[in-house]
């Protein structure tokens, strides 16, 4: 690649970088979704579960946290001002880790949820400029893919992995489930964008390929893909939960939300320990919510038709 | 109404879907670890013995040979006979038995989610903005994100343990029996034509539970749905022709918005029915109920091939369907998509 290039690509990030706080607060959608209520109450979900993710990570020993407590700290016991959550069938307390279980679902529903995107953004952008056979085979195999009910699919596909992988497997099997999701949604946007006067100019200009799909189509592409990530965030998370809940994702013992929900269904239902159901699927649930809020408020902010009073 | 031609094409479009489908479920189970011979003669088998099935199984064709075998098969509903769960019964069997009992969840739900989601989202959208819209916003999206295996336990606790008005797991009593009155599969409906009303009631008590926490889910998607959908069509010229030619509103939003409000909805109704078999794998494990979900679970675990290959591929068969009638559906509603 020739200096001159590589002097514009330059100027143009510091161009974006110098305004991005003064770009970002004009941006209609911005001030359109910061006045919206729920998506508000969706960040702040959103952060304060990062928090508590963090929190855990740094400042909890995973090891202390799977240890049985018996002998130490009382089995059984109902949530108290001692153990707030409770503790489990072994005597570990469950507020720290169910703090434990969002560092989980925060780290591998983002991985799961990135990998998705990066996979399915490639090939829907693939099929939308290469068009004809290219096309046809990327968008039939989505086709297939989603053919099935998406946690079925998961499943089959975890069984492929081998069980050392832990939650790792469950990752890689959702990542193929929602890929297709994301290579549909791509595919569409990418298609309207090509229609532009400006594709052509710079395919004229001799511009290569990898640089027209990736300077010119991609980010005319992000708000679809933005709004698909965080809808699918909430999703990611649920899915993960479902799979060690069935005992295909995290390893006995960890601290996963999933699998201290299925410890509470399979032994704490019909003994009426609430607190091994409640604290874990608690969260999970006020997560999901937070990514849908603020999903569905992004979507409402990109969507003006939405806002207008209808007479 | 719908042409013959449009039904046999997209019929024509579903063929290369299901061999797709098919070979994917081939792959699968091909790249999975285990030994399907091994599973069945067992860890301490002679080797002998353990050649013996595989030459039985066919294992040691060529892999192509296999597939084509697989593909034939499988567009005969033939996937062999069950290594472990049910030894020597043919899958259809098993299967046969298993999935009327996650259909009918599947219906009972679905129709809980279409009764209550229809109206509220009708609600919500004509009273934009107001506390009923708000609620009921609010309400849908804290029915999506609560996940069915967190809200059944709840309901479990709560109604069977704490109150004790339903009971917590199983379809029907274990007083009676349900297979000496077998006829459909469907346990409210065998009661029924037994006519003994004792145990339709126990099968309907059984029911409500997880029924409804898969229609709450349902509910919640489609509410949201029709909202949307509705907010778009009331804003179209006809609905405003409608109201100046002295239409009142309500009939307006029924008759000339609900059925063009329709079509998205049909969708996510489609979408979500793969979405409710794909669910009732959680909801049969919370309330251990024994449908076509758990026996996939336990088939996985156990290393059961021909049980995952059949359950598979009749769930991804069955959501392929539906989404078949939905493309049907929306023909009817809107004439001008079969061009």
């Amino acid at each position: 690649m020739s200096t001159e290039t590589t002097t514009t690509n330059e100027t143009a990030a510091d161009v974006n970088q110098r305004g991005l706080i003064d770009r970002l607060t004009a941006s209609p959608f911005v001030s359109r979704l910061l006045s919206n209520r729920l998506a508000l109450a969706g960040i702040a979900i959103i952060v304060a579960m990062v928090v508590a993710a963090l929190y855990a990570r740094l400042f909890l020993d995973l090891e202390v946290i799977t240890q049985s407590q018996l002998g130490t700290n009382p089995n059984r016991a109902a949530p108290s001002l001692d153990f707030p959550f409770g503790t489990d069938g072994q005597a570990r307390s469950l507020l720290p880790r169910v703090a434990y279980g969002a560092w989980y679902a925060m780290l591998f529903g983002t991985v799961t949820v990135a990998a998705s995107t990066v996979l399915g953004v490639g090939l829907g952008i693939v099929a939308a400029y290469y068009s004809d056979v290219t096309d046809n085979v990327i968008m039939r195999t989505m086709d297939v893919l989603l053919a099935f009910p998406s946690l079925l699919l998961a499943l089959a596909l975890v069984a492929i992995f081998p069980d050392e992988l832990g939650l790792w497997r469950a990752v890689a099997a959702l990542t193929l489930v929602y890929t297709p999701r994301f290579a549909r949604v791509v595919r569409g946007a990418a298609l309207t964008v090509l229609e532009n006067e400006y594709i052509d100019a710079t395919v004229a200009l001799g511009a290569a390929d990898p640089r027209v799909l990736i300077r010119h189509v991609l980010p005319n592409c992000l708000a679809p893909i933005t709004v698909q990530s965080t809808l699918n965030f909430g999703l990611a998370i649920i899915d993960l939960a479902a799979l060690s809940f069935l005992g295909f994702g995290a390893e006995a013992g960890t601290p996963s939300w999933g699998l201290m929900l299925s410890n509470g269904v399979s032994q704490g239902l019909l003994t009426g320990v609430w607190w091994w159901s409640f604290f874990p699927g608690f969260f999970l649930a006020l997560t999901v919510l937070g990514f849908n809020l603020l999903g569905d408020g992004m979507r409402d902010a990109l969507d003006p038709r939405m806002r207008e009073a209808v007479d | 109404m719908i042409s013959t031609r449009f039904v046999l094409k997209r019929l024509l479009l579903l063929v290369p879907v299901l061999v797709g489908v098919a070979s994917l479920v081939f792959s699968i189970l091909h790249l999975s670890p285990g030994d399907p011979a091994l599973t069945i003669a067992g860890e301490r088998a002679s080797e002998e013995f353990v050649r013996q099935i595989e030459e039985s199984l066919g294992l040691n064709d060529p892999i192509w040979v296999q597939y084509g075998r697989f593909l034939v098969d499988a567009a005969q509903f033939q996937f062999g006979e069950s290594f472990i769960i049910q030894r020597n019964t043919a899958v259809r069997e098993v299967l046969a038995n298993k999935l009327p009992v996650t259909l009918e969840l599947a219906i009972y739900g679905q129709l809980i989610g279409i009764s209550l989601g229809i109206p509220l989202g009708i609600l919500s959208a004509v009273k934009q903005d107001s506390i009923t819209d708000h609620l009921t916003r609010i309400g849908a999206l804290a029915g999506i994100s609560v996940p069915i295996f967190w809200s059944g336990p709840l309901l479990i606790l709560l109604f069977a343990q704490v109150l004790g008005w339903l009971p917590t797991s199983g379809r029907i009593s274990v007083l009676y029996n349900v297979e000496a009155i077998r006829v459909t599969g469907l346990v409210t409906v065998d009661t029924l034509i037994a006519g003994n009303w004792e145990m339709f009631v126990s099968a309907v008590r059984h029911m409500i539970l997880p029924a409804s926490v898969i229609g709450v889910y349902s509910m919640a998607l489609i509410s949201r749905m029709m909202r949307s959908s509705m907010l778009e069509v009331i804003r179209q010229d006809y609905m405003r022709t409608a109201r100046a030619k002295g239409q009142g509103a309500k009939i307006t939003v029924l008759k000339h918005g609900f059925r063009n409000a329709m079509i998205p909805v049909i969708t996510v109704i489609g979408i979500q029915f793969g979405g409710l078999l794909g669910g009732a794998v959680l909801t049969e494990t919370v309330f251990a109920i024994g449908g076509i979900g758990t026996l996939l679970v336990e088939a996985i675990k156990v290393g059961d091939y021909p049980i995952v290959q059949g359950t598979v591929l009749t769930f991804a068969f069955l959501f392929t369907l539906v989404n078949l009638g939905v493309d049907i559906t929306y023909s009817v509603l809107d004439p001008r998509i079969e061009q």
